[in-house]
């Protein structure tokens, strides 16, 4: 049995200060419970802030402390992000409890004798969580040991330590002083009285002795630790749906603000899907603000996300969601974000590639159409449509491109089907490239058409389009050819029939390029 | 110095030091072979004997609708036969699909990007969504950008406003070599008197009905002169062609007014 635990010392400070903008090592931070200090950062503690001061004392040592209230969800929600990374490595993973009653836990077992194999050993393994948690930016220490309570006491003493054997387990314990221990915390008085400093002391005594001065969970918890006592352990389960909440340090103002209290978010989320190997297609961010005025009613901004291709990427996700924060207006400042995921899918991830196949190139180019369409909108990423109409300015609609379907249009024109235009090639006559969005009308003097005051001389027609009596757009025209006076090519039409309504005379409908 | 024959000397080429350096009276060296543009007498002066790949191209043309796209398809052809998208960034008007096809392009396999909204809907998104050119042209110079470094794109055609600040060409030519593959910027020709990034520059100027007038404003090789005449694929049948030349001598022009292009 192989047990890592991984212990966050500054668990609370650091949520506390996630979505703090700015060096948040450099500020002097508390937190509070009841009027009293309970945690206090490095910079803090410099100044002569303690835990247990009182809040007037604090301010008084360090003017400038920035205090918040302890907030217990808020640590096992950071807690639960570490302990889904942890869950991609193995199965069993379970939370040490507390010692203080109300706090949360700050310590991850994981039980990862199994798993060694397929991670091919204990550094690759160690490497690949460190690399993993390396994106939550919390202060870790990691201990192995062959029992879970061992692994989870030593994590609060060491930074790091190694015990590959019971038998150094059993001296890295007999050197590690008595609060260690939950119980021992509260004997501490009586036990320094005695003069027992280490666990080797207090193995040294009768266990009655102990079991009846001090209580018996002393001894089990010292027991469990060495591996004397059996230790089960209740593995966490993974939440099925993906729910989070973030309060913002400061009230938001800007898209950078916001999108700082979003990466905290979406750094959950990429853990408990990597978790469950699964990926995101939809997700939703609700942005909460402050009423401005009392009759105001609180109801969020909420931005939902659909990616065509799905995808447990934290640096795509994090673009779409700034592109369209960029465009959304905000009424009022924001305090808190919720995240929550509303469609998942369970699916491989695709395997990187070293040289570009069709299969990530069309992968990357969905990518690319879903950044272009989160800036501009969803209507300016288009592709054109051939539909058999006669009318020119109806022969090709332009379409708004579903990024998903780009794939399979392209996986199509691979297993050779032919396109629109191959198939039917019609016997038409050279059409223009350009197309005026509206024809514009061209005077006429001695019956030919003038453009840019010279006579145009037709070189070739007429061609004659008659079509769309079923709907409102009639077309009556004889199409030519002429040539301008810097030898462009132009496309102009005479309406037909003096009977047709509309305008009358020579139209230039398009230019060959 | 010691007496007897002369010491022989070795003539040295700085240009064989590195395949980045070159003469004045040479071509540039690219470290791939261009894409063949259609037109061997085109090929013959450009860089690398044909469109440069991982840099930009820039076309000046005095108005959209002299054969520039038949010019280009050629190019664009290969690259879609090759299985890479082909994107447009705001072309200056509504695309004939039908045209395309003509010209052998795979018209569903095109993706437009369009940053400038239609004459309808200005007032109103303008109004809606306070949006200037300005604000229209960096949205396009920042698709532009995505699409050259994401190369994922096999050729890119983009239409970008005659007056741009330097650094904006120069960092879309920073962001084409992630790009493998042809990229065009088509402005107008007021944009030739400013300096560009682009290391090819061309002037493209009707020259005739279905013949392109072009000059090579700047190359890495030696400056040239002369223009190029180059036949594009015909649009008039060979009676309508005859009837031009026959014509030509014939047309009436109406002198009210003379206006003289100084670009």
């Amino acid at each position: 049995m192989l047990w890592i635990a991984l212990h966050l010392p500054l668990l609370s400070l650091e949520s506390f200060a996630a979505t703090y903008c700015g060096a948040a090592d450099a500020v002097p931070m508390a937190l509070l419970d009841a009027q009293h200090i309970a945690h206090a950062n490095p910079v803090a503690q410099a100044l002569g802030v303690k835990p247990g001061l009182k809040r007037a004392t604090a301010l008084a040592l360090a003017p400038h402390l920035v205090l918040g209230q302890a907030d217990p969800q808020r640590d096992a929600q950071a807690l639960a992000a570490v302990a889904h990374i942890a869950l991609a490595f193995t199965p069993s993973v379970s939370l040490q409890p507390a010692q203080e009653h109300a706090a949360a836990p700050q310590t991850v077992l994981l039980d990862v004798q199994r798993s060694l194999r397929y991670f091919g050993g204990l550094d690759a393994l160690v490497a690949r969580l460190h690399e993993a948690l390396a994106g939550l930016g919390h202060r870790i220490h990691c201990v192995h040991a062959p029992t879970a309570m061992g692994a989870a006491l030593l994590a609060r003493l060491h930074q790091q330590l190694r015990c590959p054997d019971l038998a150094a387990l059993h001296a890295a314990l007999d050197a590690a002083p008595v609060w260690l221990l939950g119980p021992g915390r509260e004997h501490w008085e009586a036990l320094q009285g005695m003069g027992l400093r280490t666990l080797a002391d207090l193995r040294r005594l009768p266990r009655a002795g102990i079991a009846r001065r001090f209580g018996e969970a002393l001894l089990s918890e010292l027991d469990r630790a060495r591996g004397d006592q059996p230790d089960p352990r209740e593995v966490i389960v993974l939440p099925d749906r993906f729910e989070s909440r973030a309060e913002l340090f400061a009230r938001a103002d800007t898209t950078e603000q916001v999108l700082q209290g979003a990466t905290v978010l979406l750094a959950r989320l990429v853990a408990w899907l990597a978790a469950q190997h699964a990926q995101v297609r939809r997700f939703t961010l609700a942005m909460q603000h402050e009423a401005r005025r009392h009759s105001d009613t609180a109801t969020p901004t909420s931005l939902n996300i659909a990616l065509a291709e799905p995808s447990r990427d934290p640096a795509h996700l994090l673009v779409l969601l700034r592109e369209r924060l960029a465009r959304l207006p905000l009424s009022a400042p924001t305090f808190e974000l919720h995240l929550c995921a509303d469609e998942i899918v369970h699916r491989a991830p695709p395997n990187s590639e070293l040289f570009p196949t069709p299969g990530s190139e069309a992968e990357g180019l969905t990518r690319l159409i879903e950044r272009l369409q989160a800036r501009l909108g969803n209507e300016q990423v288009q592709r054109l449509v051939l539909v058999h109409d006669h009318r020119p300015e109806r022969g090709s609609p332009a379409q708004a491109v579903h990024a998903d379907t780009a794939l399979s249009v392209k996986l199509g024109q691979r297993l050779g089907h032919k396109g629109l235009a191959s198939r039917s090639s019609p016997h038409i006559a050279p059409r223009p490239v350009w197309l005026l969005p509206e024809p514009e009308p061209l005077p006429e003097r001695q019956s030919r058409p003038w453009f840019e005051g010279r006579a145009l001389q037709l070189l070739s027609g007429p061609e004659r389009i008659e079509a769309g009596w079923w709907d409102a757009g009639l077309a009556e025209r004889d199409y030519f050819i002429a040539q301008a006076l810097d030898g462009a090519l132009l496309w102009i039409y005479r309406t037909r029939l003096p009977l047709s309504a509309g305008a009358q005379g020579w139209f230039l409908q398009g230019r060959f390029a | 110095m010691r007496g007897g024959s002369p010491v022989m000397r070795h003539a040295f080429s700085p240009e064989t030091l590195h395949p980045d350096l070159w003469r004045g009276h040479q071509f540039g060296r690219h470290a791939e072979h261009g894409l063949p543009s259609g037109f061997a007498a085109l090929d013959a002066q450009l860089p690398g004997g044909g469109w440069p790949r991982r840099s930009l191209t820039e076309l000046l043309l005095p108005h959209p609708g002299i054969g520039e796209i038949r010019f280009l398809s050629h190019c664009l052809r290969a690259t879609q036969r090759s299985g890479r998208p082909v994107m447009l960034f705001d072309p200056p008007a509504a695309l004939s699909g039908w045209a395309l096809a003509q010209l052998g392009l795979e018209v569903e396999q095109l993706l437009i990007v369009v940053t400038r909204a239609g004459p309808a809907q200005i007032e109103e998104m303008r109004v809606a969504a306070r949006e200037t050119d300005e604000t229209r042209t960096r949205a396009r110079l920042w698709a532009l950008e995505q699409a050259l470094k994401s190369g994922h794109v096999g050729a890119v055609l983009a239409w970008l406003p005659p007056r741009l600040r330097t650094e904006c060409l120069r960092r879309l030519q920073l962001a084409a070599h992630a790009h493998d593959g042809v990229a065009f910027v088509l402005r107008e020709m007021a944009a030739a008197q400013h300096p560009s990034a682009a290391p090819l520059r061309l002037a493209l100027r009707p020259g005739g009905a279905d013949v392109l007038a072009l000059r090579v404003l700047k190359r890495r090789g030696p400056p040239l002169e002369a223009s190029l005449q180059l036949a594009l694929p015909p649009v008039l049948c060979r009676s309508a062609r005859q009837r031009v030349h026959a014509g030509a001598a014939q047309m009436p022009m109406l002198h009210a007014a003379t206006f003289v292009n100084l670009a």
